[in-house]
């Protein structure tokens, strides 16, 4: 037992009032369960994603607020209120362009953590929920684009909306009344940008944090899955405590995500397109890049017509996601190495090969637009 | 084998050496990997479940002589945190290490209550008559500007000067007035395309039938005769609702193309190549002596074979 420095010391003002809490919430063993979660196989690199995910999510929500101080979500003063911002309130380009790469960040690591939990198989029973918690959160990721980047209500804003309102109007039944619902109208407008701004300012964030926190209880119950391949010895050998390596690993992930979306703001600011009108004049409409890839997919001459909208606009991605939902019930292999689960590898290089080629070609596509 | 508990005699082969103070768990396994033995009070040893022979109900018997245990190194409290201190999940489950149940009293008030089933269900019909009435008059304040009726004014587009030559795409920009709900009135920018064409892209737009534009109703609104020169394009793709544009194609000539998903419609708008299910949507037009453009402002369902007018 270690003896104080000083005999008989006073506890000082802090300790006492540390003492007072934990009497009363047991601080120190929330400290502990927080901070003492064994890492099986010890902690990684591969592992920092949802801390970095939750650090993006807080400096959105950060910087939205903020931007909530000057930004007027009505399509007479949307596009003004954000110019202001850019141009005229004190770092107003450096916090809108944060929010603006922030939501990129969001994506990239959205991707990235989905890879990682799918190469290692992590969504294997009994984490089924925890992977069906994280495609809902996903979900909410791609609503929280989806709606934000109609805000500002310039061209890109306009078009992108109208598009992807159209896509969800090719819905069987429901569609017409779902694209109307969404849009507050027959087109896009006041009731539009309304709806959009109460979807990303309020439903949005308060279903992610529910679902967050959900998420994170789940991974707690179920405990880290640990590497894909290792005796049981080995593992164990090499287990470790949450805190410190991995949360130092965190650390440095949070810090390189926070200087790269700081860069970006800096040396890519927001610009705006012209102010949202149904006329598009000489602006070829285009989505947010981590978009684009499913933009060129529907140029495909196998989604034409209407059959072929359908399967675009609606069947293929509800597909991809009940395939994504429906994995951890079929795939019971309680084998996790990804060099001995080939069709999973080859499905997931296949799939981001897909988005690589079709992002680059709708690229190239541009050129020929001019 | 039972789970060793605390507190249990521990015998050697040869005499009993003290009782069970400590049970070490295997974090991933869950399983107990060691006891702690007091030793009679001369220093605690810690011994693997290896060496346990068997475990009964207050006693651990062990396959070792008493030496052979006096000779483990002393047992290293540091080197341990308690479950309390580490989140160990299911860790209940699988240990039973509490020597008998923990109870507390259970209050007299509750011990004859009837109709708990009944109290639970009358929480939910309270529950769900509150619900009840709230959930209409929200679907209704939700969808009330989703629809409107349609507008068929005439609305003055340009001249017919700015048309040089037949059957070329001409863009028409023009301001309409909306006035959106509780919105100041203003003016939107939209644009239609007229073309003066041919007589070939004329029959090729009308098939030989002047085309008829009918309100909600049915009521008959306008009639685009087939032999009238000028025609009007929405300026809508029927494809995802893009604005198309007038562009040369290195093999397909002047055509309309729709820089979103790279739907091309010739002259008459036609579908030459891309993803739309459809022609271009032709409009209401006259043309007044002067030479005024008038169209009615008409939109349509996008991605669908059929016109379907939403506004």
């Amino acid at each position: 037992m270690e003896q104080p420095s000083v005999p008989n010391a006073q506890p000082t003002t802090v300790e006492k009032l540390i003492l007072f809490l934990d009497a009363r919430v047991g601080l120190k063993e929330m400290q502990a369960k927080m901070l003492n979660e064994p890492i099986p196989g010890g902690s990684r690199w591969a592992y920092v994603f949802g801390s970095i995910l939750l650090f993006i999510f807080a400096m959105q929500a950060l910087t939205g607020i903020l931007l909530m101080f000057y930004y007027v979500p009505t399509a007479d003063h949307a596009y003004a209120s954000t110019q202001y911002i850019i141009h005229d309130v004190d770092y107003g380009w450096f916090l809108l362009g944060y929010h603006f790469w922030g939501s990129s960040a969001m994506v990239v690591c959205v991707i990235a953590h989905m890879s990682q939990v799918f190469l290692w198989g992590a969504y294997k029973p009994p984490r089924e929920l925890l992977w069906l918690v994280g495609l809902a959160l996903f979900g909410i990721v791609i609503g929280f684009g989806f709606t934000g980047y109609l805000l500002p209500w310039d061209q890109r804003a306009y078009w992108a909306t109208t598009v992807g309102v159209e896509m969800v109007d090719k819905v069987p039944v429901l569609g017409d009344f779902l694209a109307r619902f969404l849009k507050g109208g027959p087109t896009p407008g006041q009731m539009t940008l309304s709806r959009f701004f109460v979807i990303h300012v309020m439903i949005l964030p308060a279903a992610l944090m529910a679902l967050a926190g959900l998420h994170l209880f789940l991974f707690r119950v179920a405990a880290p899955a640990g590497p894909f391949s290792g005796t049981p010895e080995e593992i164990k050998a090499k287990t470790d405590y949450f805190f410190p390596r991995q949360i130092w690993k965190d650390m440095v992930g949070m810090a390189a995500v926070f200087a790269t979306i700081c860069g970006l703001a800096f040396w890519e600011p927001v610009v705006l397109l012209d102010e949202a009108t149904p006329d598009p004049g000489e602006y070829h409409p285009e989505p947010e890049w981590y978009f684009l890839f499913y933009f060129q997919l529907l140029r495909l001459k196998i989604f034409s017509g209407e059959f072929g909208q359908l399967m675009g606009a609606v069947v293929v991605p509800v597909a991809f996601m009940l395939l994504l939902i429906a994995l951890p019930f079929f795939d019971k292999d309680p084998e996790r190495n990804i060099f001995k689960r080939p069709i999973a590898l080859i499905t997931w290089i296949f799939i981001m090969a897909m988005i690589a080629i079709f992002t680059v070609s709708s690229i190239i596509n541009r050129e020929f637009l001019d | 084998m039972q789970q060793p508990k605390l507190k249990s005699k521990v015998r050697c082969t040869d005499r009993d050496i003290g009782e069970v103070t400590k049970v070490v768990l295997d974090p991933l396994s869950h399983e107990i990997s060691h006891i702690v033995v007091s030793m009679n009070g001369s220093g605690e040893r810690q011994v693997g479940m290896g060496h346990v022979q068997a475990v009964m109900e207050d006693l651990v018997e062990l396959r070792a002589p008493s030496s052979d245990i006096a000779a483990l190194p002393p047992f290293r409290r540091d080197d341990y945190v308690t479950t309390h201190e580490v989140e160990i999940s299911h860790l209940e489950d699988n240990l039973h290490v509490t020597p008998g149940e923990v109870l507390v009293p259970f209050p007299a008030l509750e011990k004859d209550v009837k109709r708990r089933t009944f109290f639970m269900n009358f929480t939910h019909v309270i529950g769900f008559l509150i619900g009840l009435p709230m959930a209409y008059p929200i679907l209704r304040f939700l969808m009330k500007p989703m629809y409107m009726p349609f507008d068929n004014e005439w609305l003055q587009v340009g001249n017919v000067s700015k048309i040089k030559q037949d059957d070329l795409g001409v863009q028409f920009q023009y301001k309409k007035k909306v006035k959106e709900a509780y919105m100041p009135e203003s003016e939107v920018e939209k644009s239609v395309w007229v073309l003066k064409a041919s007589s070939e892209v004329r029959d090729k737009v009308y098939q030989g039938k002047d085309q008829e534009f009918r309100d909600a109703f049915g009521k008959l609104i306008w009639t685009n005769k087939k032999d009238f020169p000028y025609i009007a394009f929405s300026g809508k793709c029927p494809h995802l609702g893009c604005a198309f544009k007038w562009r040369q194609h290195k093999t397909l000539g002047q055509v309309f193309l729709c820089p979103c998903h790279l739907s091309i419609y010739d002259a008459s708008g036609k579908v030459l190549d891309g993803p739309a299910p459809r022609a271009l949507d032709a409009l209401p037009i006259r043309v007044s002596a002067s030479g005024e453009v008038e169209v009615v402002d008409m939109e349509f369902k996008a991605g669908v074979k059929s016109q379907i007018r939403i506004v």
